[in-house]
């Protein structure tokens, strides 16, 4: 483990009943930010649980900010410099915003009044959420209960962040603030950050893992990714049926993946397309590209 | 009268602003400034504004500070500290509706006794198992939406358990307590409810560390309702569950549990995770 290493996980596997949700998963992870990409139920969220010590891997070995999390002593080391917005981050609706974030600011140790008062301000402010501290968690949109979540992770400056689908259900304003408060909060920390969202990675990441059925596919820089889809995304005006995918652009305009034929219209690739090729064109992992169809 | 016009001087402006004056003066140099642009001048290098930032914080703070709400000063007024009381403040069970739910099933029981003895089966039937459905709904993830986020926190599970569970079991025996001098039968009798309670409350928690709470508040109701139904249609005896055999053995159920609860209570915290 080198002296920056966060996370250094090894053979990690998850099992619910007879279904494997992580088979050997592998992961070390540094400060920055760390995409997990991967369809729904690829096995992100066990990941990210067991990364936020709530949950308890089956075999493997996990060092979290250099210490065991399966011991209590440790665990609860790591507990305190660790900030976790699990996927449905719920609150008590009657709480208001600022009651919400002083119940787990409570809970985090932040036992003297003024103080914790203090840092309860201090996220709320981080995140734009001050004007409507006063207001009540249902009278919320999601995006500002999405930054809620996030608020409550910041409790304490921790020194790991881990986000599990922040930017789902959110609108594309909303999601693009998102990114941006992500991206601060990047800075000197360790975030690790799951999402089907190809453009989420493509926007704050420094490394992205591809995750498909409780394994890491790949894992390096999103600009390595995007090389693996070097000339091997092209348009044409026909939809191509050898394509591995296609989806149409515009007006007789199709994007494909897959092994180009001679002569075709190669364009550069983007994160989806390495993405596609890697999992294969049945798991899409944005809901962006509705019109996106297996060729 | 004279026309003679009011300013401050120096040393008033001073004193005003390190806040030395009696309140009457300083509503007069208030009063004053609001209309007086040279004082103004004048007072304007006296402000301290460190005093200014720490005056807006308090302002700040008694805004958006949240109210404590009347159990939070109860329990504070018992010498539960501020941020434990915060905690318990958002167990579900505490909440309006489960106290409500539970006196009026009491008093329901109550005015059933009155009017017939055979009723009494139904309060006896009901008390012992609010507590432990309390106590059932105090952990886990149908007792805090912000679950998953609790069970990522360093706070001890146990605690906040063993906090709740004081508080809810509390809320769910006033009410039956106060409701049993007015019972029809003996004054033991009417008290037969406590050690079932008690039994069920800690069974339930021993319970626990090998099944979901739910599941083992659920199990131990059934065994409880079996018991004093089977008292009242075999031995048309609505005080059965007041019968020596039964209290003795709610006694033990109580000792054996919290012998479990003792042996398992290291364990009880990767049970709560488990739970979560």
């Amino acid at each position: 483990m080198t002296p920056n290493t966060t996370i250094r996980a090894e053979g990690i596997v998850k099992t619910y009943g007879r279904q494997r949700a992580l088979d050997g998963f592998e992961l070390d992870a540094t400060t920055g930010v760390t995409g997990l990409l991967g369809p729904n139920g690829a096995g992100k969220t066990t990941l990210l649980r067991i990364l936020a010590t709530v949950l308890a891997a089956d075999e493997g070995s996990l060092r979290i900010l250099d210490r065991d999390p399966l011991e209590p002593d440790d665990r609860r080391h790591i507990r305190r410099r660790l900030g976790y917005l699990p996927q449905d981050a719920g609150f008590h609706r009657g709480f208001t915003a600022f009651e919400a974030v002083d119940y787990v600011a409570v809970l985090k140790e932040h036992t003297e009044a003024r103080a914790r008062h203090d840092e309860v301000r201090r996220v709320l402010d981080l995140v734009g959420l001050s004007d409507v501290a006063g207001k009540k968690v249902r009278a919320l949109s999601g995006g500002m209960r999405q930054r809620l979540g996030l608020a409550q992770a910041l409790l304490g400056r921790p020194e790991l962040l881990i986000l599990d689908e922040p930017t789902v259900g959110l609108d594309p304003e909303q999601r693009m603030r998102f990114r941006d408060l992500v991206s601060e909060a990047g800075h000197g920390r360790t975030v690790i950050l799951s999402t089907h969202q190809t453009e989420d990675v493509a926007a704050v990441c420094s490394q992205v893992v591809v995750v498909h059925h409780g394994r890491a596919l790949f894992t390096g820089g999103v600009a390595e990714l995007v090389e693996l889809a070097a000339g091997r995304v092209w348009v044409d005006s026909d939809r191509d049926p050898r394509a591995l995918a296609g989806w149409r652009l515009g007006a007789h305009r199709y994007h494909h993946i897959g092994d180009p034929p001679a002569g075709a219209e190669l364009v550069e690739p983007g994160v989806e397309d390495a993405y596609l090729l890697l999992v294969g064109p049945h798991v899409a992992p944005s809901d962006a590209n509705e019109e996106r169809d297996a060729a | 009268m004279t026309n003679e016009v009011w300013h401050l001087d120096g040393e008033l402006a001073g004193r005003y602003a390190d806040g030395r004056v009696t309140s009457v003066l300083a509503t007069s140099v208030e009063q004053h400034l609001l209309r007086c642009e040279t004082c103004r001048r004048l007072m304007q290098p006296s402000v301290r504004t460190d005093r200014l930032d720490h005056i807006w914080d308090e302002i700040v703070e008694r805004v958006e500070a949240p109210g404590t709400s009347l159990l939070e000063r109860l329990l504070h007024w018992c010498g539960v500290d501020e941020a434990t009381a915060r905690l318990v403040a958002v167990t579900p069970s505490l909440r309006g509706a489960w106290l409500t739910g539970t006196t009026v099933v009491l008093l329901l029981a109550f005015l059933a006794a009155q009017t017939a003895p055979q009723a009494m089966s139904a309060f006896l039937l009901l008390a012992p198992v609010l507590p432990a459905a309390g106590v059932a709904l105090s952990f886990g993830p149908a007792s805090d939406p912000a679950h998953e986020i609790v069970a990522s926190t360093p706070h001890s599970a146990v605690h906040l358990l063993a906090v709740r569970t004081a508080v809810v079991v509390s809320s769910s025996f006033v009410p039956a307590a106060l409701a049993s001098p007015f019972l029809p039968g003996s004054a033991w009798a009417a008290m037969a409810w406590l050690a079932p309670a008690l039994a069920m409350t800690v069974g339930t928690l021993a319970l626990s560390t090998r099944l979901a709470p739910h599941v083992a508040a659920s199990g131990l109701t059934i065994l409880w309702a079996s018991v004093v139904v089977q008292g009242f249609v075999r031995h048309h005896d609505p005080f059965f569950a007041a019968t020596p055999s039964v209290q003795l053995a709610s006694v033990a159920a109580l000792v054996v549990s919290a012998a479990v609860l003792l042996v398992q209570r290291r364990d009880l915290a990767e049970v709560l995770r488990r739970v979560s």
